[in-house]
């Protein structure tokens, strides 16, 4: 277990600088004048001249990569061009957002999805299963936005239990969670579903029926434990994207994340704004994986060994 | 009418109901229901922004709503009202001298910061130089530089700006290059707002002005919180406690906050248009925008060069059935650039009429018989979209084919302050309610492309109009100068003119004493009150 840990830290370092390297090239050579849209439609040639050389945009791009990678060595993700905040300021007081939203979420659609994965699977064919297979159908065919304003419309406008947006306390929470975690319910209960079914069949659990063992722990215990794998694929790499990518959802509900953050630096071309939540969501999507690894080995040991 | 929701607490019940029913993590997050804003908050008015500020600097202030906010906590020698009247502001009064390029400011004497700090034309003298100053890294000095010595100082080649001078306390003067009959009104611009000098510590995270508000809190991507300043020395004093302005992007989500109770204004969006007339008719406010929506053509490209294909293009646009479908009707039809309400407005110059006949007969005399293939850019907003495919629709009718290229607003923008877009989707606000606003950046040739001329036209007669406009001091003769540059830009069709939006907001009964602001930083929320207290 040891070996196989500091194996998967060592590649998170490749990995990171890969994200830098490109990220930085990317920014660099897209379209937009970051200058021109911090002055707005209005500027004059001289101002744009002045603030080109104060924010360096003059220089050679292996001279900014060099000096914005020193930068980072002495932990410094650089300062807004638009804000003049110091961005790993901004990223701290957003992030705590994003992962409230995004924990809450993912409570939200690993409890309802695999519940509804393992009543599926436990009995396929009847009634419910048939309803909750259109039903998690219906959840991953449902854009986020769309899902979103409904809910709003819904239980803001029409019942008024619980505030269209903003983040001030759970009762704020409760809308967003719903609408991003809605399309992982959905794929979860597939997934729960077709995994357990599988393992259901094999011949383990034939023998802990024939020992009289009763249902439940036949299916929880034994069954489910089995069937995790996937589970914790689906649920590793959509927590990774709700940390990373909530973007739809934080606009919809005005919720206060990097995911907006992120928006509103590309907007305005704030170059070291996007690098540094580039870098920053990398670091967490790099994390999150590790954090899936690991438990790929504590559910089945099996990965560590290989 | 709409009730209002019984805060501070939501209902109880239904929320548990909602947390068993959805397995909310509620609980696992170690927190209970809490209160929400809402308009009940006694006296706290509930307001928005559909961006976050880029700062409440003012020296940093190059975006509208950061303007919207410095206009609550600072104040400037002069300001607009609500209805875009330029009004005294820090300075009682001011005096021209006879070759119009001096000055004098008389600042009102007791004025204090909300630290209690005194204000003086000393503080004055220091924002504007700060505002000046590149490593303030602000970018949006321009309204500064007619001010002798302005541009040796932000090129760097002077340490001081001789055309600002202290003459005590309460006395300013300033000397500008060349008489300009708009400087009051570019003074009453944001950047031009004051703020303490030396400025105090943390002023970044904790801003102090003059204004009407104290800042509160700024919970950054969330809301701000301004109270009411007591000592305020205007002539109208803020009556509501305090206001909390959301930040809130979604244009949806900002008719439902509104609808749920949760604001007291909010602007109704484009596509809710019919809706809202219908069912929230006695709240609606309207107001013309001193804003256009044009299509920059860009006169240096191809046949675009040629006037008649410009004017084939303007005559080939079926403006007023567009503005109708597309945009709700909220528009009033131009036949030039400038939006009404402002002096020099002519309403007797009609726009194009759609004649598709008369457009092809143009192109046919161009040299262009079979028509010309063209590339419309716009940005990413979602007006636009539906927009320039009306327009591409009503072109080709007349042969003009068009492709449609979505950029992101950066680039596109920069395409076209480069001049490589043939045609440029895009509108115009107000800096300052004046027709030099329009008619000077837009038009003239010295400020084509970045400047705000991206049609690039470059027109010696409309030159020489604009500037004779830009520097007399005789206002009479500024309106038939900008009436005259205004029909002249008409004739030679460097834009396809649309129409100037009208802005169409509801304000909850709860209020009374807000309009719509002609002008963004013109709305300081002083005098508007409650209903019941």
């Amino acid at each position: 277990m040891g070996r196989f840990l500091l194996r998967r830290i060592l590649l998170v370092i490749p990995t990171l600088f890969g994200v830098l390297v490109v990220a930085f090239l990317l920014l660099h050579v897209a379209p937009g004048d970051p200058v021109a849209a911090m002055v707005g439609e209005r500027a004059d040639s001289l101002t744009v001249a002045r603030l080109r050389a104060e924010l360096h945009l003059d220089e050679p791009l292996p001279l900014r990569f060099v000096g914005y990678v020193g930068g980072l060595v002495t932990g410094d993700l650089g300062t807004s061009y638009v804000t003049r905040r110091p961005i790993a300021r901004d990223l701290a007081e957003r992030f705590p957002a994003t992962l409230e939203l995004a924990l809450a979420a993912m409570l939200f659609a690993s409890i309802t999805g695999i519940a509804i994965g393992v009543l599926g699977a436990w009995r396929p064919g009847t009634w419910w299963d048939r309803f909750l297979t259109i039903g998690s159908y219906l959840g991953v065919s449902f854009p986020v936005y769309w899902v979103g304003l409904l809910l709003i419309l819904v239980f803001a406008v029409q019942l008024r239990w619980l505030p269209p947006s903003g983040s001030r306390g759970v009762s704020y929470l409760i809308l967003p969670a719903l609408t991003l975690g809605m399309r992982s319910v959905a794929v979860l209960a597939r997934m729960t579903r077709t995994a357990l079914q599988e393992v259901l069949q094999s011949d383990f659990i034939r023998t802990a029926r024939a020992k009289g063992l009763r249902e439940a722990p036949v299916v929880l215990r034994h069954g489910l434990r089995n069937a995790l794998i996937p589970i914790i694929t689906v649920l590793g790499l959509d927590f990774g994207s709700y940390l990373t990518g909530s973007i739809l959802t934080e606009t919809i509900f005005a919720w206060p994340g990097v995911g907006r953050y992120v928006l509103d630096a590309i907007g305005k071309r704030d170059l070291p704004a996007i690098q540094g939540s580039i870098l920053f969501l990398s670091v967490v999507f790099v994390l999150v994986n590790l954090l899936t690894d690991i438990a790929y080995a504590k559910a089945d040991p099996r990965v560590a060994f290989e | 009418m709409r009730s209002p929701l019984p805060n501070p607490l939501y209902p109880r019940i239904p929320v548990r109901r909602l947390l068993l029913a959805t397995l909310l993590p509620s609980l696992a997050l170690g927190a209970g229901l809490s209160a929400c804003g809402g308009r009940s908050h006694s006296s706290t008015i509930q307001y928005y922004l559909t961006n976050e500020p880029r700062s409440l600097d003012p020296a940093l202030s190059t975006d509208v709503p950061s303007g919207e906010m410095v206009a609550l906590l600072y104040d400037g020698l002069t300001q607009f009202d609500q209805d875009g009247h330029l009004v005294p502001g820090l300075a009682s009064r001011w005096d021209i001298d006879a070759a119009g390029t001096t000055y004098t400011f008389h600042l009102r004497s007791g004025i204090k910061f909300h630290d209690g700090s005194a204000l003086t034309a000393e503080d004055v003298a220091a924002s504007w130089l700060r505002a000046l100053d590149p490593k303030t890294g602000g970018g949006r000095a321009w309204p500064l530089l007619p001010i002798a010595g302005a541009k040796a100082f932000v090129a760097g080649s002077a340490t001081s700006v001789p055309g600002i001078h202290v003459a005590d306390d309460t006395t300013l003067v300033v000397r500008i290059d060349a008489p300009l009959s708009v400087f009051p009104k570019l003074i009453a611009m944001p950047v031009a707002a004051v703020a303490p000098a030396p400025l105090p510590a943390n002023f970044a995270d904790h801003p102090v002005g003059s204004g009407p508000w104290r800042f509160a809190a700024w919970d950054r991507g969330s809301e701000m919180r301004f109270a009411r300043n007591p000592d305020y020395w205007g002539p109208e004093q803020a009556e509501a406690e305090s206001i909390r302005v959301r930040i809130i992007p979604e244009a949806l989500t900002i008719a439902a906050e509104y609808e749920a109770g949760l604001l007291h204004v909010a602007e109704v969006p484009f596509s809710e248009t019919a809706r809202w007339e219908q069912s929230h008719p006695t709240e609606l406010q309207r107001r013309a925008a001193i804003r256009q929506l044009y299509v920059a053509i860009n006169t240096t490209r191809g046949p675009l060069q040629d006037v008649r294909v410009r004017q084939a293009l303007n005559y080939a646009t079926d403006g007023a059935t567009i503005l109708r479908t597309v945009m709700g009707g909220r528009g009033v039809r131009t036949g030039g650039a400038l939006p009404p309400g402002l002096a020099g407005f002519d309403s007797t110059l009609a726009p194009y009429p759609f004649d598709p006949a008369k457009a092809k007969a143009l192109l046919t005399q161009a040299g262009h018989a079979n028509g010309i293939d063209l590339e419309l850019w716009r940005t990413g907003r979602s007006e636009y979209a539906r927009l320039a495919v009306s327009l591409q629709q009503s072109w080709a009718e007349a042969g003009i084919r068009v492709t449609i290229l979505e950029r992101d607003a950066p680039t596109a923008r920069a395409a076209s302050a480069k001049g490589e877009a043939d045609l440029f989707l895009t509108d115009w606000y107000a800096d300052y309610p004046d027709a030099e606003g329009f008619l000077f950046p837009l038009f003239h040739s010295s400020n084509r492309g970045t400047g705000g001329n991206r049609a690039f036209l470059s027109d010696p007669e409309l030159d020489q109009v604009v500037t004779q406009m830009r520097t007399t001091s005789d206002t009479a003769l500024q309106a038939r100068l900008a009436r005259q540059a205004d029909a002249r830009a008409h004739d030679l069709a460097p834009w396809v003119f649309l129409w100037a939006p009208v802005d169409l907001w509801a304000l909850s009964p709860d209020l009374t004493g807000w309009r719509v602001p002609a002008i963004f930083n013109g709305q300081h929320w002083t005098g508007v009150r409650f209903t019941t207290p």
